[in-house]
């Protein structure tokens, strides 16, 4: 048997927010998108803590030679912020001419609160992302899952959002079907009008 | 929070129950996803985690019982398995009251004939070693396999141990699996691997492995019996000293035997071709594959999926058909070590590399970039991408304020902690226990000082107390208390311990996920049974001072018991318990959303905030923030769980609740 080289094909995503933000929820819908689109794929994920409000990594690999769930520093295709600082706090995984979506919404750290730190103004922040990548989509995505009826479908803003990158081998109509497949009846709505803002908010920023 | 919508509950209101207060239960994180694994279709692919294709492997391998204690990373295992028990025939599944339990109840079932499995984390297997141990000497006649989930880098555990160690030390066969299809197939290969050598197997996942999701190809499904006779034979299965003596060469005969099994296994083999050798073994095995092609070299790897006992014949081949053989693992150099023993053993000349040498870390899981590193040094080569240079970069970025796990808004543990460090002015001893509470560790709570294992909070208060003239204050979980803690108590009423306990009963397992322990009502296979009660328990079990308070009734009330019990305790030198009730806030959260309840959060109102900052410096909550433009402190409605806490805390009665 050989071995064949198989980090080419690979699509990387990593998916960094806060506990409770839904960014586990997401990575199982993007995977199984994938999955419906004929492609291998992997998810890692942390458990235990990731609910108690704590800073989460999620990383999603797409590819038929994908094996490991890990991303190393250096060759994300995509980074997905949720917040942030969260998106600076995993800035070093994104390649060279990688991208960056993030959302501008701040959830400030109980760290902050205390007086235990400052939380970086926004031209530090893009100017220290800038350092990594110049390819930065930036929005606020809490805007648009309130406009779409729910904060907790901001995960669903950021499903749009990356679908509409098409830096990731997923189909919008599989995206969507996975959606439904995953998310419970009644909150389809608002989950779909989630994803369809974000979907057309990177798409609206690409074109200019 | 998004998932809640997901979660399910389910509500005993015996009078017992009622009168303990609610108890609630999501005993799973996914509703479509168990039921999912009962699915009759094999060729079907689905997205699993690691810990779900180890589920669905139970009902593949025909497997009659699993006892198991939940702990990250292995909790997902008995989580699928409990949602989806009462739906498999001649099954049974149970959440045992500690993973030592668990060893023994599966122990049992496997000696009487059926297939059994236990499941838990790293340190589990460390409470279960005594049975472990035994079970390896006695045998077993049904399957019997040991799901170990160890945690490399620490995510959800005390230590970093490699359980793999107790393979050696028992003398059991071990598998590793490296990914979840294969947590999936080599399950099965493990029970017949443990029928056929009378042996229970161990089987030693990794966070990575049971924490990553894959598409998983279902297999056909296997019945179960309903029942067995048991067979007596004492003087096999009771270990007295006699029979033991006999019991040992007969375990070494039959781990020669699962050698021959390992020469020939298909779970041990070669991939690739190439003058460089790599001997990989669990999920660095995709790392090491990863690291070869970004690299483009000419290797060729050996891959352990069995990796006790080792096969000494392959591996010696193989060392003899390379000059150069890399180690690559997590953790210790087991492998290594078991490699050089070998070359040694049959005079082969040959180099190998691992840890010993320092090319590959000790700590921590690996990365596809661990291996590549250590590689390109062993090779004397650039890594392909410049990660001194992102490093650096990334280091600029280190003064980013910190976002580490807290209690969650409206967790009850903040109030009680927040009483006992007001009752005690901070200056007692907090003896600490696993749970979520350990997260009392960080300011401004900072109430955990000592903390060893599972029930060592009671157990180290008694060592202070009785080296010490300081107040000791413990503080355990409910199902930690069930767990482990009983002993404890035990021995402070006998010896008379001077400490004071708080239990902190939040009517759950939370931090694994919300399973139910002997404290709620439920059991495994959803049954309704009667609770036990904590305060019942330590009053029968001889404390002399035991009390039970509601922490969200009243700050004030909740200091004064505190106070009121330490007090007692340096008059009377004895112990006292303090029971600390109210569900774990996502279980209330979830009861509101599934009543219907209209949420009433706290609000701050800003005329009378006066920024004195009391509420976010002595709380940490996570649902309140400082906002610098009106110079007032905010309860974020999204996020606030409506405990009240800071209500209580704020000296101008700024906080109140919408009507």
């Amino acid at each position: 048997m050989r071995i064949v080289r198989n980090t080419v094909d690979v699509t990387n995503v990593a998916l960094s927010g806060v506990g409770g933000q839904g960014v586990l929820t997401l990575a199982e819908v993007l995977a199984k998108a994938a999955m419906l689109d004929g492609h291998n794929v992997r998810v890692g994920e942390i458990h235990g803590m990731a609910q108690r409000g704590g800073h989460v990594l999620c990383t999603i690999r797409i590819g038929e030679h994908a094996k490991g769930p890990i991303i190393d520093p250096g060759t994300a295709h995509l980074v997905v912020g949720f917040e942030p600082i969260e998106t600076l706090r995993e800035i070093h995984l994104v390649a060279p001419n990688g991208c960056v979506i993030m959302s501008s919404h701040i959830l400030l750290p109980v760290a902050v609160s205390m007086d235990q730190g400052t939380y970086p103004d926004h031209d530090a922040i893009m100017s220290a992302t800038k350092r990594f990548t110049t390819n930065v989509i930036e929005f606020d995505a809490m805007e648009l899952a309130e406009k779409a009826g729910s904060p907790n479908s901001l995960n669903m803003v950021m499903l749009g959002a990356i679908i509409s990158t098409e830096l990731v081998p997923v189909t919008k109509d599989s995206a969507l079907q996975s959606l439904y497949d995953t998310v419970p009846e009644q909150f389809q709505q608002v989950n779909s009008a989630a994803f369809n803002l974000g979907f057309a908010q990177v798409g609206g920023m690409l074109r200019l | 929070m998004r998932l809640c919508s997901l979660y399910h509950k389910i509500d005993t209101q015996s009078p017992v129950q009622a009168l303990l207060g609610p108890v609630l239960h999501r005993a799973h994180d996914n509703l479509t996803k168990p039921t999912e694994l009962l699915e009759d279709n094999p060729g079907k692919r689905i997205l699993l985690l690691g810990n779900e294709a180890i589920a669905r492997g139970v009902l593949e391998a025909g497997v009659r019982l699993v006892a198991v204690y939940p702990g990250t990373p292995s909790s997902e295992i008995g989580n699928n398995l409990t949602a989806i028990a009462t739906r498999i025939p001649d099954f049974y599944f149970e959440f045992s009251t500690n993973e030592k339990v668990a060893m023994e109840v599966a122990g049992a079932a496997a000696v009487a004939g059926v297939r059994s499995m236990i499941a838990c984390k790293g340190p589990g297997l460390n409470v279960a070693a005594d049975p472990f141990l035994s079970l390896a000497y006695v045998g077993v006649r049904g399957g019997m396999v040991v799901v170990v989930a160890d945690d490399p880098s620490m995510w959800s555990s005390q230590n970093e141990n490699d359980s793999r160690y107790y393979a050696l030390m028992a003398n059991t066969p071990m598998l590793e699996p490296s990914d979840p299809v294969e947590a999936k197939s080599m399950l099965i290969e493990a029970f017949d691997i443990s029928e056929k050598l009378e042996l229970p197997v161990l089987y030693r996942t990794t966070t990575r492995v049971s924490h990553t999701r894959a598409p998983v190809e279902l297999g056909p499904m296997r019945d179960r019996v309903s029942t067995v006779k048991f067979d007596k034979d004492p003087f096999r299965f009771v270990p007295i000293p006699s029979v033991a003596y006999k019991r040992h060469p007969w375990l070494l005969q039959q781990i020669e035997k699962a050698r021959r099994i390992s020469e020939e296994t298909s779970l041990n083999y070669r991939i690739g071709e190439g003058e460089l050798g790599i001997i990989t073994s669990g999920v660095a095995f995709n790392y090491a594959i990863e690291a070869v092609s970004t690299l483009g070299l000419k290797a060729e790897i050996l891959k352990l999926g069995m990796t006790h006992p080792l096969p000494e014949r392959k591996i010696s081949d193989f060392l003899q058909e390379h000059t150069k053989v890399v180690v690559v693992e997590e953790l210790e150099p087991f492998l290594e070590t078991q490699v050089r023993r070998v070359a040694q053993l049959n005079h082969i000349v040959v180099t190998i590399l691992g840890k010993e040498q320092g090319y590959f870390p000790r700590t921590y899981e690996y990365t596809p970039r661990t291996v590549i590193e250590g590689l390109a040094k062993i090779l004397n080569r650039n890594t392909p991408i410049n990660w001194q240079q992102i490093d650096s970069k990334a280091e600029e970025l280190s003064s980013l304020p910190s976002r580490p796990p807290l209690l969650c808004a409206g967790c009850p543990h903040r109030a009680t902690y927040y009483a006992i460090r007001v009752a005690t002015r901070g200056k007692a001893i907090y003896p600490s226990d696993i749970g979520c509470y350990t997260l009392s560790i960080a300011p401004p709570l900072e109430t955990a000082d000592i903390l060893f294992d599972m029930g060592s909070s009671i157990t180290t208060a008694c060592g202070i107390a009785r080296v010490t003239d300081q107040d000791v204050v413990a503080t355990i979980g409910d199902s930690t208390f069930f767990a482990s803690g009983l002993p404890g108590i035990v021995d402070a009423v006998y010896n008379r311990h001077p400490i004071s306990v708080v239990v902190l009963d939040n009517r759950t397992t939370a931090m694994t996920g919300q399973q139910p322990h002997p404290g709620t009502g439920l059991t495994g296979m959803q049954e309704k049974v009667s609770p036990i009660d904590i305060v019942d328990v330590c009053k029968g079990l001889g404390v002399n001072y035991v009390r039970m308070v509601r922490p969200f009734d009243s700050m004030a009330t909740l200091v004064s018991e505190i106070r009121e019990m330490v007090v007692w305790v340096r008059e009377n030198k004895q112990p006292a318990v303090l029971v600390s009730r109210e569900p774990c806030a996502l279980l209330a959260a979830i009861d509101r959303q599934q009543t219907g309840t209209p949420p009433h959060p706290y609000r701050v109102n800003s005329d009378l905030c006066n920024a004195c900052k009391r509420c976010l410096h002595r709380l940490s909550c996570p649902a309140m923030y400082f906002d610098s433009e009106t110079n007032k402190a905010v309860v974020d409605e999204t996020l606030c769980n409506e405990c009240g806490i800071c209500a209580a805390v704020c000296p101008k009665g700024a906080i109140n609740r919408e009507d």
